[in-house]
């Protein structure tokens, strides 16, 4: 009854061409909007926005890799360094050329751009299991570069940044760190749903379906698995060099290959192919530890009676364990993820209250 | 779709059980925290340090607290991960706490801004930056304990005393990471001065394999004493290796996260394969110590539990070494400035600490506004079996290249 | 053999020719000689754990990240028999060897099966959470302390003229021949390893034909299980058997690029190769860089193999190229 097209009309072509062409859709859209915006900083203490914070930058490299691995089909295990790179880059520009951070996000972006537009085209003419072991190359190789060249690394193979700030104003607490995230990945998450929807959104598509029948109709494969692999680096830079605006220090152990499988499960939990996926499995990669954190050893002492340090072991391998489960469950019950359970919300929702 | 349904049902309530949970601070309790690596890859250190800190806080708890307050102590397991270690520092802050101990290099190195934003001292006893040591540069982060500079030049003074002179041949091996690379300047400054010829050989972590290294440290090097920064699963390995190419074991000098109990079981200890290793510590080992032997009988015993085999264990006394320098901090704090405990006047209290040695088990630990590290006292302990036998007694190593170093690294800022 | 295994062949040639004039003109002979016959001998050990992953690989196009973690499961079962029960050695082979066959079994019915048809990725990240259930469950059931898996072999080297060599090595390395021999054997001369074959080859095929396709899955599982225990007892002997035994897996995937993932004879060749680079490599490279390029250099090696020839020395050109 709400959530329906009958009795939408669009006048215009912009009004046909736009993102969100149901009055719910755009309705849903604005109160999102509002609680990022407004909602989230007033009833957050700065713990939870921490959490939050970390949330938006995972989401931003999630959607990134799912342009390159859920939408064109390439298998990459090397978002943690094209991170690093990015990370890095920005940590360079900022603290030894006095480089504002407005500067360094975008200079992190395109320097992994490049790197990884430089990496993609002798690798993308090999598929599938090597296109993956290549990335995992990767990331074994730019730590090591990082580590042990001077000029990058600085001596101990971190660098320190200065806090971020714009004329004046200092982004010292969680709340104006957020704002600064939240820009980003409002710009990320709308850039990306209308790159998807656009004719390389689809070409992209294309090239992951049947790559033969993409080129017979005249996709240049090439060429758009480059774009792919540019895009998402770009986006995997951008969220390096944020993350170390975050943390104020850009450290390769802070982007290894455990990093790269976590945004490998964000994406196939949150729905390979959707971007909104990519979001809900950030947030649901990212609060699993905490909420495990919170609701086990709670279980395990009020139902079991386990004293802490008995426990803490366990608890510490149990959640090991359930995230383990977690993640085969999910694949085998649902593997297009929670982006497709949130479709049957959305579809329940069409028909409601007629739900035969 | 009756499954899928659940599923989402249960894990929605879930989401909502724990993000919403806020625990309560008694309000008499003075918080402290720190984070715990139980499954990452220090896991063989955190499990036993973790419950050596709470056994202590149990111990004071038991006594009364520290002047009539009980002591919460907030552990959150991080996995030796950064983001995790991050939000347990964000947790602990948020639940009141007024002073940490940061669990891990990277770690330390990450939230040392926040250290200095939010007022809160955090400890990193026997790791963490070497140049926090000055206090004036770093007012919230206290070493307390001999860093990564310390321990490499004691083990340099060590080998010297054992018979080094000049020529002689000097191996580092170590893990090729920030934590590793760190004693570099040190061991390096020691070798021109001292005309040895010294060779560095650097471990990818995990260290799981490191055959040639070892082979070339023994076989082509031949190394007279070799200088040893590995710790999690790398000591165990690299003293088979050295076994295999026949390589004397008391010639090898380790830092002090290269000697578990649990390390060496795992080179063999039971069949007597890792006699004569060498390795450094900063804290006593054994339950012969009275504060070792209080936290048997009150929190063990007199609850009528079975006292379990880690207690005086390595990492577990310097758990209690941890906690008690917290606790100390704690104290003089509220003796000096009163309540309520605020992260200022803890750091203030730290900087009191005077000839502390908790009944041996420390070395007299001097803490002032400048020299957060009191000193880089360490002690020599030799493998005989699987027991850890004491070999020197407390004594430090070319502190004035140490306090070189620090002055140039505050410099270079 | 087609032209591009001749030029394998021919490469190789090159490269063991290589060597053999380094080993002449080098002024450090034992030390080089040392480094070859370890990285030789590790190598093999790295070839038996590679073995399971192409094995399950070449049947079923999965990819599994979980060997490794595999590997660290059965040497844990093995440790816990042989440490905590004291069941004899040879009891505690049979019955781990059995155990792990079954467990590959139950691995490819709940978490395999399921998944036919979809993406690799998935597939892939399925592997990942098994390796997360097995590193926590391995803690769970068994305790996180190092256990020592002991053998009945010396420890004290032995010394061959200028050369040392270590025992344990040594029957690691045989009993990691022993083993891919006779997976060789059954692929080549047993019908069920026909069979297993064929269905690497063209699941549809074989399936007109007549094979199971479903119990070649599950019996290319159950016997990656029974490599992962071979693995799991050397490794475990070698580096003590706890958590960190599951490391050993990443070393497969360099193997299985250098060596082809067509056949065992690529697999031992590809574990050969990557013994002796990384010993080379940390011997020679290290000095001149500053260390640490163990680890990283067969990774750049096995990137420029990727690049060249990607279907490693030895296997076919069946690599599909844009």
């Amino acid at each position: 009854m709400i959530h329906r097209e009958a009795g939408v009309f669009q006048t215009s072509y912009e009004g046909d061409m736009s993102l969100y062409t149901l009055p719910l859709a755009k309705l849903t859209n604005g109160v999102m909007l509002l609680i990022l915006i407004v909602g989230l900083p007033l009833l957050l203490g700065p713990h939870k926005m921490s959490i939050a914070n970390t949330i938006a930058l995972s989401a931003i490299g999630a959607i990134g890799l799912n342009i390159l691995v859920g939408y064109t089909g390439q298998i990459s295990i090397g978002q943690g360094a094209f991170m690093m790179i990015g990370g890095y880059t920005a940590a360079i520009l900022s603290s030894r050329y006095g480089w504002p951070f407005w500067l360094g996000i975008p200079a992190g972006g395109v320097t992994t751009m490049v790197a990884g537009t430089l990496f993609g085209i002798p690798s993308l003419r090999i598929k599938g299991l090597y296109l993956a072991i290549a990335t995992l190359a990767m990331q074994l190789i730019v730590p090591w570069m990082i580590n042990h060249i001077k000029w990058i690394g600085g001596d101990l193979g971190s660098i320190y940044v200065d806090t971020p700030e714009c004329f004046g104003f200092v982004f010292d607490t969680e709340y104006k760190r957020y704002y600064l995230i939240l820009v980003f990945f409002l710009l990320a998450y709308y850039g990306a749903q209308n790159l998807v929807r656009s004719r390389v959104g689809r070409a992209f598509v294309a090239v992951r379906e049947r790559d033969f029948a993409a080129e017979i109709i005249g996709v240049n494969l090439f060429k758009y698995k480059l774009l792919s692999f540019a895009v998402s680096s770009f986006y995997a830079g951008v969220t390096g060099a944020l993350y170390t605006y975050y943390l104020r220090i850009a450290n390769y152990e802070n982007f290894e290959l455990p990093v790269s499988i976590d945004f490998l499960a964000m994406i196939i939990i949150g729905g390979l192919g959707s971007v909104f996926g990519s979001v809900l499995g950030a947030i649901f990669i990212r609060l699993l530890p905490v909420a495990l954190d919170l609701t086990v050893p709670v279980i395990a002492e009020g139902v079991f009676g386990m004293s802490y340090q008995n426990s803490a072991n366990f608890l510490a391998n149990f959640q090991l364990l359930i995230f383990g489960v977690l993640i085969i469950g999910f694949l085998v019950i649902e593997p297009a993820g929670l982006a497709r359970l949130w479709e049957h919300v959305k579809r329940y929702f069409r028909l409601w209250p007629f739900s035969y | 779709m009756q499954i899928r349904r659940f599923i989402g049902r249960v894990f929605v309530l879930a989401l909502m059980v724990g993000v919403a949970s806020v625990p309560l601070a008694l309000a008499d309790e003075i918080v402290i925290g720190g984070q715990c690596d139980r499954t990452g890859p220090t896991k063989f250190v955190g499990t036993l340090i973790c419950p050596g800190i709470t056994d202590y806080i149990s111990l004071v708890n038991a006594n009364g607290g520290i002047e009539g307050h009980t002591l919460k102590y907030i552990e959150v397991e991080h996995a030796y991960k950064v983001d995790r270690g991050i939000e347990a520092y964000e947790r602990i802050k948020r639940d009141g706490g007024v002073a940490t101990f940061d669990y891990g290099t990277p770690i330390v190195y990450a939230l040392a801004p926040r250290h200095m934003e939010d007022k809160i001292p955090g400890i990193t006893p026997g790791f963490g930056r070497a140049d926090a040591a000055d206090g004036e540069r770093f007012p919230y982060i206290f070493p307390v304990a001999a860093s990564y500079w310390s321990q490499g030049a004691a083990a340099m003074k060590f080998v010297k005393d054992k018979g080094a002179k000049k020529g002689s041949k000097i191996a580092y091996i170590y893990y090729d990471n920030a934590a590793g690379q760190e004693p570099l300047p040190i061991f390096r400054d020691i070798c021109k001065l001292e005309g040895y010829t010294c060779r560095e050989f650097a471990i990818p972590p995990p260290g799981v394999e490191m055959a040639a290294s070892v082979l070339d440290i023994a076989r082509r090097f031949r190394a007279d004493f070799v200088v040893s920064h590995l710790f999690g699963k790398a000591p165990a390995i690299s003293i088979k290796e050295f076994r295999k190419n026949g390589y004397p074991l008391d010639k090898i000098i380790s830092l002090v996260w290269g000697a578990g109990e649990n390390d060496m079981i795992a080179a063999g200890c039971e069949d007597k394969k890792a006699d004569g290793y060498l390795a450094m510590h900063f804290a006593g080992v054994g339950r012969d110590f009275p504060v070792i032997q209080a936290i048997i009988h009150t929190v063990y015993e007199a609850e009528g539990k079975e006292v379990p085999s880690h207690v005086g264990q390595v990492y577990y006394n310097r758990g209690v070494f941890n906690a008690a320098i917290m606790v100390e901090g704690v104290r003089n704090a509220i003796k000096s400035q009163g309540m309520p405990v605020t992260g200022e006047k803890v750091k203030l209290g730290y900087e009191q600490i005077k000839d502390f040695t908790l009944g041996g088990l420390l070395p007299p630990l001097n803490v002032t506004a400048q020299d957060h590290e009191g000193g880089g006292w360490v002690q020599i302990y030799e493998t005989q079996g699987c027991d850890l036998v004491k070999n020197t007694e407390w004594f430090q190593g070319y502190r004035d290249i140490v306090m070189a170093e620090i002055k140039k690294a505050g410099e270079k800022e | 053999m087609d032209r591009t295994q001749k030029k394998g062949f021919v490469i190789s040639g090159i490269c063991v020719g290589l060597l053999v004039l380094a080993y002449m003109f080098n002024p450090e002979k034992a030390f080089f000689l040392d480094l070859i016959i370890n990285g030789l001998l590790v190598g093999l050990m790295y070839a038996l754990v590679a073995l399971g992953f192409v094995l399950i690989y070449k049947a079923t196009s999965a990819i599994n990240f979980a060997q490794g973690d595999l590997v660290m499961f059965a040497g844990y079962a093995a440790a816990f028999m042989m440490v905590d029960l004291g069941a004899p050695l040879l009891v505690m082979v049979v019955v781990v060897s059995v155990g792990m066959v079954l467990f590959g079994f139950l691995q490819e019915r709940l978490i395999l099966r399921p998944l036919v048809g979809q993406p690799i990725v998935s597939v892939i990240m399925v592997t990942i959470g098994l390796a997360f259930v097995l590193q926590g469950l391995v803690t769970i059931l068994w305790g996180a302390k190092t256990r020592e898996l002991s053998l009945p072999v010396s420890d004290d080297p032995i010394i061959l003229g200028p050369v040392f060599i270590s025992p344990i090595n040594l029957v690691a390395g045989l009993i990691a021949i022993g083993f891919l021999i006779a997976f060789g054997l059954f692929f080549t001369r047993s019908r069920l390893g026909l069979a297993m074959r064929a269905v690497a080859d063209d699941q549809q095929a074989a399936m007109v034909v007549g094979i199971k396709v479903p119990s070649v899955f599950a019996l290319s599982w159950g016997i990656a299980g029974l490599a992962a225990t071979a693995g799991g007892i050397i490794w475990g002997n070698q580096i003590g058997v706890d958590t960190f035994l599951n490391l050993i897996g990443l070393k497969v995937f360099p193997v299985v690029i250098l060596g082809g993932l067509d056949s065992i004879g690529g697999t031992i060749i590809g574990g050969l190769i990557l013994g002796v680079v990384e010993s080379l490599a940390a011997g020679y490279f290290d000095p001149l860089v500053g260390g640490g390029t163990k680890d990283f250099v067969p990774y750049v090696l096995m990137i420029l193999v990727l690049f060249i020839r990607p279907y490693g020395m030895f296997g076919h050109e069946t690599i599909e190229r844009v």
